[in-house]
Parts: C-alpha cells; structure tokens; sequence
C-alpha cells in the first residue's frame, strides 16, 4: 500500500513458506489466499501457494507472528514494525530453543544436516575469531571454540535436530501442540500427497500397507497436510496448545479460535485472560461445547 | 346556504379611460342587469380606489348580495384587493369573481370598439355564470412545531443552524459522517483571503456543539419523513460508533493503543488512521468512533479507556424519531474521481491527483505535514500542471460549469509558487478562467505576477515516462491552435462537483425534485431559489448546484429566515384552493386505481389498499392535476371545480360558438402572457373567450368535448413552457399527454387539426400570444362557420355518447 504520508510491504519468502495457511486461517481480512498446486500425473504433490492481496491487507503482522517458518515480514516505511505485537495486541510465539555451547565439539557440526530447513549453522574458531573450515581434519583441536548458529525466526520447532542427536547441546520444546491422526478407511491407497508436501521429513511415512503413518514425535501441527488431502475426513488435526506470550487480546481469542479445538480454546480463555474477555466472546461459542467444559 | 339563491352584484371599472375609452360602459351595465341573478350593475371611475370599494361594500349591504363580480384589470392584478373588500363587508372572500375586461377586451382590441364590447359582455356573463355557483371557502390553520432539522452539516448547514438557533428555535443538526464541518473543514487555505479555512470554520463548528439550542445527530442517516408544513415527523437511524458518546472525553489513548491503520477518507486516502480514532483532530463531536471493517477486536481501547468505560462494542443502531416543523436541505456535494476517463491517467499514474488530494497535501496539518510531494517517490516536484475542466463542461460527462475550480486553482497556484518561489514551475490549463464576484478577479492578477503560466487549451492525453513517472501533458492551444507537449512532475485535476451520493435518496425521502444536472431543484430560479417545491422544506449551499463558501454561507442564512417564517408562526395558513376527494365516488374502494396518487406532483394523496384515496390538505399545492385524471370524478378542485368551469365554457359559447376560440389558459405563464400582450398593447382579432386555470394539468378531457359539443369553433389549451416552467412541477407534462390521446381520438372522428391546439407561452410571451390569435383567427376563418357546423354535427353523437357514459359512472 503506497499512501503519499507512509508506504506499507508485506513480503513473502516463498523459499520459507510451506503453505500451510495458518496465515490465512487468522488472517482478519481475508487478504491471504491460499491455493492448492494442480497436481501432475505420476509426479509427486506440490505445496500450495500463497497469495496476498495488497488492497485488502492492512498490514497489522497477526500473519507475521503466527507462521512458524518466519515467511512473513511487514515492513512500514523501510522499517520491521508488527504493530499488533507493538501494542499487544497479539502474542509471540514461544520458541524455546537453547543451545549449550560447552557441550560442543567440532564433531557438532554434523548437526547442521539434521535440520530439514536448513537453519543451523556450526562454525568454528580460532581463539582470535577466525573461522576454520574442515575442523575435523584438524590435528590441534584444542583451543577451538564452536558455536552454533540457529534462525530462530524461521524454526517451526520440530525437534528433528534434538531427536537425531540426543546429546547434542541443542533443545528445542514445540510450540504447536495437538494430534494428527489418519482414518485409515478413508485414506484412499497410493495416495501420498500429505507426504510428499510435509516440510518435516519422516513425519509422515508409508507402510507395506501402501498408506501413509505419522510418527508425532516430529509433526509441528502446521497442517498443509491437511490442505493437500483430496479426501474429506481423512485427515484429522487438532490443535490443542499452541506457546505464546502471555497477552490479554480479544483478536488473539479469535485466532486462538480458528486454529485450536474449541476444547482447547476455553480452556485457556477461562484461565488466562481475563472474565470480561471470554464474557465478550461467549456468544461464539457454540452452547454445548461450553457445557462441555 | 350553499343553495341559496344566488344575489349577484356586478361592478364594472373605467379605469379611468383604460376601459371606457373603448368599451361601452353603459351598455355593458344595461346587459349585465339582463343576466339571471343579477341584482345590481353599477359603474365606477376606479373599482380599486377607496370610493370604489366603499360602493362594493356598501351595495353587499343594502342589496343583500351574497356574490359579487367586478369587471375590470386582470385577476392576477387585484384579484387579492376585491376579496378583501367583500371580507370587510362580511361575505366570504371567495364567493367573489372577476372578469378581465382590460387586458383581455379594451386594451387588446382598440380599434374594434364594438367587438370589444361584445367581448366584454361574454367575459361578464362568463363570470356571472362562475360566481353563481362560487361556494365559501375558509382557509386551513395547520399548528407549526417551531424546530428545524437540517440534514447535512457542511458550512451551508452550519450558518443556518446558528442563525435559527439564535433566534431561538431548537435545532436538530442531522450529519451522515463522524463530524460536522463538510468539505470546508478538510481545505488548506480558501479563496481569496487565503485564510486558513479550518480556522474560520472550527471556532463555528464549535459554536453549534456548545449552542444550548443545536442538538448535532451525526454519524446518523434519514430513514423518513412523514407529515407537511408545520408537521413533519422525521425518523433517524443512529449508526453505531462502538463509542458512548457521554462518555468519550475525547483523550485519544484508545487511539494510541489501537494497532491497526487504515486509509483515512478524510486525508483522500492519503495518511491513515487508526481503527478507533476521530477523522481529524477538530472532529465536531469529538467523539471516537470505531471502524468495524478494519478492527480486529484486541480490545486494547477498552484497557486504554480503562475506568472512564466509553467503549461499547455491543452498541447497536439507534432509532430517533423528531418532530419539526421546517426541513433545511445542505447536503453539499460530492467530488468526481476520473477512474472512468483514460485521459487522464487518474488512478493509473501515481503522480496524477485530484484537487481535493492536494488540498490534504499542502494542508499543514495534512497527513505529509504539509509537504507537497509526489507519490511515486516522496519527492517534491519541480513542476506542477493544473487541469481545469475535468468532466466540467463536458457534454459527455457533466454539463454544467462546476463554478469554484477556477479560483481554487488559482489558490493552489499562489500557495505553491508562495512556498517554494522560483523552485517550482506552476502551468494552469484551462478553457475560461471564470473569476466573477468579488476581488476574485483581483486574486487571478495576484496568481500572474506570481509567475503561474496559463495556458488556454483542452488535454487530450496525458502519458506517464515510466522511468522517472514524470507525466507528459498532450493539449491543444486554443490561443495559437498548435498542439503543445509539456512535461511535469505532478499533475493536478480540477475536478467536476457532482450531487451528493445520497441526493437520490434524499429526494425520494422529502418528494423533493432533482433537475437534469442531478442537483436539488429550486421552486424558482430566481424568485424562490431556497424554497423546494415541497412547502416547509428548503435548500442551502451546494446541494442545489457548485456554489463557493461565501455563497453557500448567505443561502445558508437565506434558508435559516425563509425557514423562520414559518418557525415563528403559531400555526400556518392553508390556501383552500386544493383537491378534495369523495369517498363514495372514488374507485380505489372496489378495484386497484390510484392513478390521482401517481398524477400528484406533490405526492399529496394517499390511496391505501380498498379504501378511497385522501389528499394531505396541507402538502396539496391546488393545480388540479388530480382532478382531471380522475376516471370517475371523484376529485373536486375547490374554486376551480367542473360544474364552475362548465358554466363558463356554456356560457361563452351561447351565441355564434362557430366564430370563437374557446381557451383555457394557465395562471401562471399563459394567462399572464395574455395580459401582457393587453397590457404591451398588442392588438388581436376579438376571437378568444379565456377561461382560467391554475395550472393547465387541471384541464379535463371532458372541457375540450364539452366545447366542441357546444359548437366552438377552435379550442386552445396554453400552458408553461416544457420542461421546467410548470409552477406545479408537471402540470404540464400530464396536460400534454391527456391532450396529445385526445387529439388522436379527433383525428379519428374527422376534426381538422387546426381546430384543437395547446400551446405553451411564458408570461413573458405577449407577442407569442398576440401572434397565435391572429394565426388560430385566420385558420378560423379559412375554415368558415359551415364547414365548422359541418365537423361539429358530424361530432356531435359521439361527443354526447363519450360526455354521458362518463357521467353516469
Ligand atoms: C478542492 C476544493 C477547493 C475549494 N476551495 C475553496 C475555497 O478556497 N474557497 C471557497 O469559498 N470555496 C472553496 N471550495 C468550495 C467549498 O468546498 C464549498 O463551497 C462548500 O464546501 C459548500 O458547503 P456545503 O455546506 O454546501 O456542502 P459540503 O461542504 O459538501 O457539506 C455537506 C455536508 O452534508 C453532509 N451530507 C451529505 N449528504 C447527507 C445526507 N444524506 N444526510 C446527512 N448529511 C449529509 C456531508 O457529509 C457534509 O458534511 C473548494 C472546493 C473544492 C472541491
Ligand atoms: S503460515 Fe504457513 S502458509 Fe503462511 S507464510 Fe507461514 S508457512 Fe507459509
Ligand atoms: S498483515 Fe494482517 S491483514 Fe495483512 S495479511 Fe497479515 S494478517 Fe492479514
Ligand atoms: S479492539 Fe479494534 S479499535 Fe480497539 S484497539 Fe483493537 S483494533 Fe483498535
Ligand atoms: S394533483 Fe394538484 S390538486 Fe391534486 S392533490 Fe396534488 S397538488 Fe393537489
């Protein structure tokens, strides 16, 4: 949006995104469409592709603090601003990712190639700061200091770095929570389309059975399995936390809405926030769900 | 009373030697004594002067008259004076009549004293015939609510609501936006003080918030109006601000909580503002307002409002019902985006702005603080074209010559070569520059010595360099006829003021016309220009058409007194002279009719599901149109009613019909032609008996048959001219298509052509009229008086059959 008084950008690392939509799915005015990649005979599912409509953005951030692979980024007058974030308005996702340096070695560089996305970086130095390349070829390993470079902003947290190396110096906690499950009745055979579009390798993988299995242990919720699914009820994702900073915002409440269970949602409106909020969004609950609870 | 014999008394005027110098008064007296019912015929120097009068009054005295016709000037001339006079002697001022021997007899057919005698006498017995069966009349009192609303509060509804309000009436100050204030409240500087307009206009808008006698309903839109004159009941709906107003102190925390920005109407959606916030800081009420489009409902404002608890998101619309007596129109205008024009490269080209978008530019409190830069890079540009003309004066697009772009280009010209000097080239491209009233004039020398360049000559088509988004001005020179190619770095469109977007509504609401332009209509352009055709209702400011801010501010309060002499009356008083309906005649009881209630210019009558239709006495303006439409007969026009008019045309064409041209002139243009065309001394062949109507919409169908049945030898319906000059709106137009089936119908039956005419004349027309009574009297005579008798024998059975099946209905 190019107003003579301030120009607003939202961008959209397309190398970043996954296509998940969450970004659509909170999107207050439903300026992110989100489109499924026809698929090609015989070739392997693509993700879909994002899009967003500059007439409609009002270039508040909720997208940009809620997608897990940092894809998005809102800049006001050349500047990063998230104004719900400025404000409050909305939280910030939680990732906690620790990393205990004095546990490396230089062997820890192998950990870079754990992450799918590609997010670690290992480099080691000399004592007076230059970098060496090829360390573990070295003979005179001492002395040399190891660290270990994370894009937080981009981590989905999916702990494929922790679960492959479990002594290494890096922790990771999740910061979607939830369960995924197939029905297999419904899972029609030779289909992988979920598969072939899940950003977290080995997440989900096929049996002799020829159908698809999840392994939760990695799944980040995002849900682009989901979306790619051609068949309706096969798929079936819950959220059920999502870990954020702590904020009193009846936006949130509406996010929290449309990306968790219901179950879930009350759960933490009646803890966390405030009484006049859940009171202000009581109407949309549906009346069971808030017997239910 | 009503059938009582009539006791008429006849009083013929000299007029000094006006009349008598031609006519042959003693004569006219002896045959006025002949008629029936005629008690008394006197004459008289000077009927109007004092003694006059006294004679008038004295013989409704001593000779028990109960009607009283004078014969002398024209009844547009002293009608009003003669009914006084029978009022002071105690009769009812309506059982009075005149015959207009003057205008139409004495001064029309000088050097045919004798005809014009003769004439004299039918215009007499004519009146005679009328005032036989004149029934009394009593002017209505309708009680008047003394509270205005005014709906639109730009500056032309700002003035008359101070003004009413000081003279002490309360004010409802009706305002669709967030605040009060109009167009005037988002310009920089104005014409031709270059006073920064937001500095003269706050302190007032101020005023009308604090005025004990103002009540502002903004943020609100008119749903109906019921009622006339005196008693309208107004119904509003209030739009939600998700703000209590009584409890918004104005303090803007909310605002500065608030995360989300949207473009801002108010800045031309140049700047933002926030999803709660007031659209600019002298917002009048200052009272926050919260779009639901754009927020996202954190509810941060409300933890910013905290304890003082004005936000209420569950706020809904508000109903509010007023009763007023006036209703005062200032809705303003709208301006014109040029999307839909590709000369111009509006919206397509960064650099291409509208007028009002430089205003918000220069403006500093505008949303660049005043900066005057280029969208495309946040430049200051070095040279700046200003259009004049877009979609103005435009066959294509807008007609009318929008009044103020001329001289507020020249203002912007002067701001901007007063800013940056020498550093700036300012070109204006125009066809005329139009800089009446006054020291405009005096500005446009200012903006030339300045060093603005002029350049007379129309656009045809602006490119834009896509490198340096510069924009390349193709024109024509009107001075030197060459095309010319000139580059600037921004360009500036002065474009046409359009009618408000609501004004259709608006119209519809308040039966309120729109003229072709799409703007309010004025009763009259220049006699009646704040008036509406609706009584009670008014107009001020640009609603009615483009006016300037001194302009808009004097027909502001115009308005606010034309609207006072109604305010400050007890009750209102209602001319009788209207439709009345009969409900055991009216068809709408038994089968679907309504036709009067499509036919009223007024949207006087009402005609609910099988009940008989009903006339609002009050909104009723008395042309007849009704009357004459009316399938069954069921309207009567008081004072002008059928069996009055019958009377006339009977009695006019007693003797040699063959030789006459019967004529039904409207009050209004064509009857004021004809007197003027006696008054200009215009002479004409003797040939007319002139019967008079309000309006020529009251002209039935069954006249003109009646006419032709009683043998006339030519027929003549005047009327105003097409399309506006009706004084009842569309009198005319409804005369026209009643008369143009009926002519049909004649031709059909074998009359010649010539013998039935309508014809429109303006009052200022005498010549026309002089001129059409010497055409129609040839045409007459060519026919001759056998060939008539011939057409009308031949006429006859089916002009008795077509008269008595209606009548029987
Ligand atoms: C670019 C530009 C520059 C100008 N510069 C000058 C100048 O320097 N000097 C000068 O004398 N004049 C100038 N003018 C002209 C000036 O703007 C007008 O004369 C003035 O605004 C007319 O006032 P108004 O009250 O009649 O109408 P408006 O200002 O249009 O006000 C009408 C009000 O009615 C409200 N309204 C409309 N419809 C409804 C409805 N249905 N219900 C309720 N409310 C309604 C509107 O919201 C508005 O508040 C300029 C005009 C333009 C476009
Ligand atoms: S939320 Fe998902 S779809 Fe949206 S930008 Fe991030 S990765 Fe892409
Ligand atoms: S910035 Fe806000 S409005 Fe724009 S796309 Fe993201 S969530 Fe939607
Ligand atoms: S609730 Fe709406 S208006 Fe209030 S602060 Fe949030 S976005 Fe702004
Ligand atoms: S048509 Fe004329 S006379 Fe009939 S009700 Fe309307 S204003 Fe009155």
């Amino acid at each position: 949006m190019v107003l003579h008084a301030k120009r607003y950008s939202l961008t959209l690392d397309k190398n970043k995104c996954t296509g998940c939509g969450i970004c659509m799915e909170i999107c207050p005015r439903e300026a992110i469409e989100v489109t499924k990649t026809p698929k090609i005979e015989g070739e392997a599912a693509k993700p879909p592709t994002v899009a967003i409509s500059e007439e409609k953005c009002t270039y508040c951030g909720m997208c940009e603090t809620l997608c897990a692979f940092g894809a998005l980024s809102i800049k006001i007058n050349g500047e990063h601003i998230i104004p719900v974030v400025n404000s409050e308005s909305f939280p910030q996702l939680i990732r906690e990712i620790t990393v205990d340096e004095t546990k490396c070695g230089v062997e820890c560089a192998e950990i870079e190639d754990a992450c799918p996305l590609d997010l670690i970086k290992v480099s080691v130095h000399t004592p007076d700061g230059k970098e060496i390349t090829g360390a573990n070829s070295r003979l005179n390993k001492e002395n040399l200091e190891v660290t270990v470079n994370i894009d937080k902003d981009s981590c989905p947290c999916c702990q494929l770095c922790e679960t492959k190396f479990p002594d290494s110096a890096i922790r990771v906690e999740k910061i979607f929570h939830g369960n995924l499950r197939i029905n297999r009745e419904k899972c029609p055979e030779d289909c992988h389309d979920c598969l072939d579009v899940c950003p977290i390798p080995g997440v989900l993988y096929l049996l002799d059975d020829g159908k698809v299995h999840v392994n939760e242990l990695n799944c980040i919720y995002c849900g682009v399995c989901r979306i790619v699914c051609p068949e309706e009820g096969a798929l079936e994702l819950n959220r059920t936390r999502i870990r954020h900073t702590e904020v009193r915002s009846g936006a949130w409440n509406k996010a929290l809405e449309k990306l968790a269970s219901t179950k879930a949602m009350t759960k933490e409106l009646k803890t966390k926030s405030g009484k006049r909020l859940y009171e202000s969004m009581k109407s949309r609950f549906p009346p069971e769900v808030e017997n239910d609870v | 009373m009503m059938s009582e014999e009539p006791r008429v008394g006849v009083f013929v005027c000299h007029c000094g030697l006006n009349i008598a110098g031609v006519i042959d008064v003693k004569e006219l007296i002896e045959y006025a004594r002949t008629l029936p019912n005629v008690l008394v015929a006197m004459d008289n120097r000077y009927t109007c002067a004092d003694p006059g009068q006294e004679e008038i009054r004295k013989a409704i005295k001593e000779h028990d008259l109960n009607r009283v016709v004078v014969a002398a000037c024209s009844p547009r001339m002293h009608e009003p004076t003669f009914r006084r006079t029978v009022a002071d002697a105690g009769l009812n001022p309506y059982l009075f009549e005149m015959a207009n021997i003057r205008e139409f007899a004495s001064w029309c057919h000088p050097s045919t004293p004798k005809e014009a005698t003769d004439k004299a006498k039918e215009i007499v017995k004519m009146a005679v015939a009328k005032a036989k069966l004149l029934q009394r009349l009593e002017t209505m009192e309708v009680p008047v609510t003394n509270k205005a609303l005014i709906i639109g509060g730009g500056i032309a509804g700002i003035s008359s609501a101070l003004d009413l309000a000081d003279m002490g009436f309360k004010v409802y100050l009706l305002e669709k936006s967030e605040s009060i204030g109009g167009h005037m409240a988002a310009l920089d500087k104005t014409f031709p003080t270059l006073d920064c307009s937001i500095c003269i206009e706050g302190p007032k808008m101020v005023d009308v918030s604090r005025h004990p006698n103002i009540e502002i309903l903004s943020y609100a839109d008119l749903v109906s109006v019921k009622g006339f004159v005196g008693n309208f009941k107004v119904k509003i709906r209030g739009n939600p601000r998700y703000v209590i107003a009584a409890d918004c102190t104005g303090c803007g925390e909310c605002r500065d909580a608030c995360p989300i920005e949207f473009p801002n109407e108010w800045d031309e959606n140049l700047g933002v503002r926030k999803a709660i916030s007031v659209p600019f800081d002298q917002a009048v009420p200052l009272v926050y307002t919260i779009n639901r489009d754009y927020c996202i409902e954190c509810f941060k404002c409300v933890d910013a409002c905290g304890a003082r608890q004005a936000i209420n998101f569950e706020q809904e619309p508000e109903d509010i019902e007023l009763e007023v007596g006036t209703i005062l129109v200032s809705t303003g205008f709208d301006i014109y985006k040029p999307t839909d024009d590709s000369r111009y490269g509006y919206s397509r080209f960064d650099n291409v702005i509208t007028a009002m978008e430089f205003e918000r530019l220069i403006l500093a409190a505008g949303p660049t603080g005043g900066k005057v830069v280029r969208a495309s890079d946040g430049e200051k540009p070095h040279s700046v074209a200003f259009i004049q003309c877009v979609g103005s004066r435009d066959v294509n697009k807008y007609e009318y010559c929008s009044g103020f772009c001329c001289m507020y280009a020249l203002k912007n010209a002067v701001l901007l070569k007063e800013k940056y000097r020498d550093d700036v080239e300012v070109y204006i491209f125009y066809m005329d520059m139009r800089t009446h009233f006054k020291g405009y004039e005096e500005f446009y020398r200012r903006a030339r010595e300045l060093g603005v360049n002029f350049i007379r000559g129309r656009i045809s088509q602006i490119n834009e360099d896509p490198k340096t988004k510069n924009l390349l001005i193709r024109a024509e020179d009107m001075m030197l006829g060459d095309p010319l190619e000139l580059e600037a770095e921004l360009v500036v469109l002065s474009t046409a003021a359009i009618p408000s977007k609501g004004a259709d509504e608006v119209s519809r609401i308040l039966s309120i016309t729109r003229g072709a332009d799409g703007f309010f209509m004025e009763s009259h352009p220049k006699l009646k220009p704040l008036d509406t055709s609706v009584d009670g209702i008014f107009l001020a400011g640009a609603c009615q058409g483009p006016k300037d801010i001194p302009y808009s501010v004097s027909q502001g309060s115009g308005a606010a007194a034309r609207a006072a002499t109604i305010l400050s009356q007890p009750t209102w008083k209602i001319e009788p002279i209207i439709a009345d309906i009969d409900s055991s005649k009216c068809r709408n009881v038994n089968a679907k009719c309504g036709i009067c209630v499509k036919k009223c210019p007024y949207g006087a009558i009402k005609a609910l599901e099988n009940k008989a239709a009903s006339v609002t006495a009050a909104m009723c303006h008395g042309c007849g149109t009704c009357v004459a439409e009316c399938p069954t007969d069921a309207i009567t026009q008081m004072h002008f009613t059928d069996a009055q008019i019958l009377a006339q045309v009977r009695a006019a064409l007693e003797e040699n019909p063959e030789g006459k041209i019967l004529g039904f002139l409207c009050n209004w243009c064509s009857y004021a032609g004809a007197d003027l065309a006696g008054t200009s001394r215009f002479e004409y062949p003797p040939t007319m008996r002139a019967i008079r109507v309000m309006c020529s919409g009251r002209v039935d169908r069954d006249f003109v048959l009646e006419a032709f049945r009683q043998g006339a030898g030519m027929v003549l319906v005047g009327a105003c001219h097409l399309p506006y000059d009706c004084h009842y709106i569309s009198g005319n137009y409804k005369m026209k298509d009643r008369m143009d089936a009926l002519a049909r119908i004649f031709e059909k039956l074998g009359l010649s052509p010539e013998r039935f005419r309508v014809e429109y004349v303006s009052a200022a027309e005498g010549v026309k009229f002089a001129a059409i009574m010497r055409e129609m009297t040839e045409q007459l005579e060519a026919l001759g008086p056998e060939k008539i008798k011939a057409e009308n024998e031949k006429l006859r059975p089916t002009l008795d059959k077509m008269l008595s099946r209606k009548r029987k209905k």
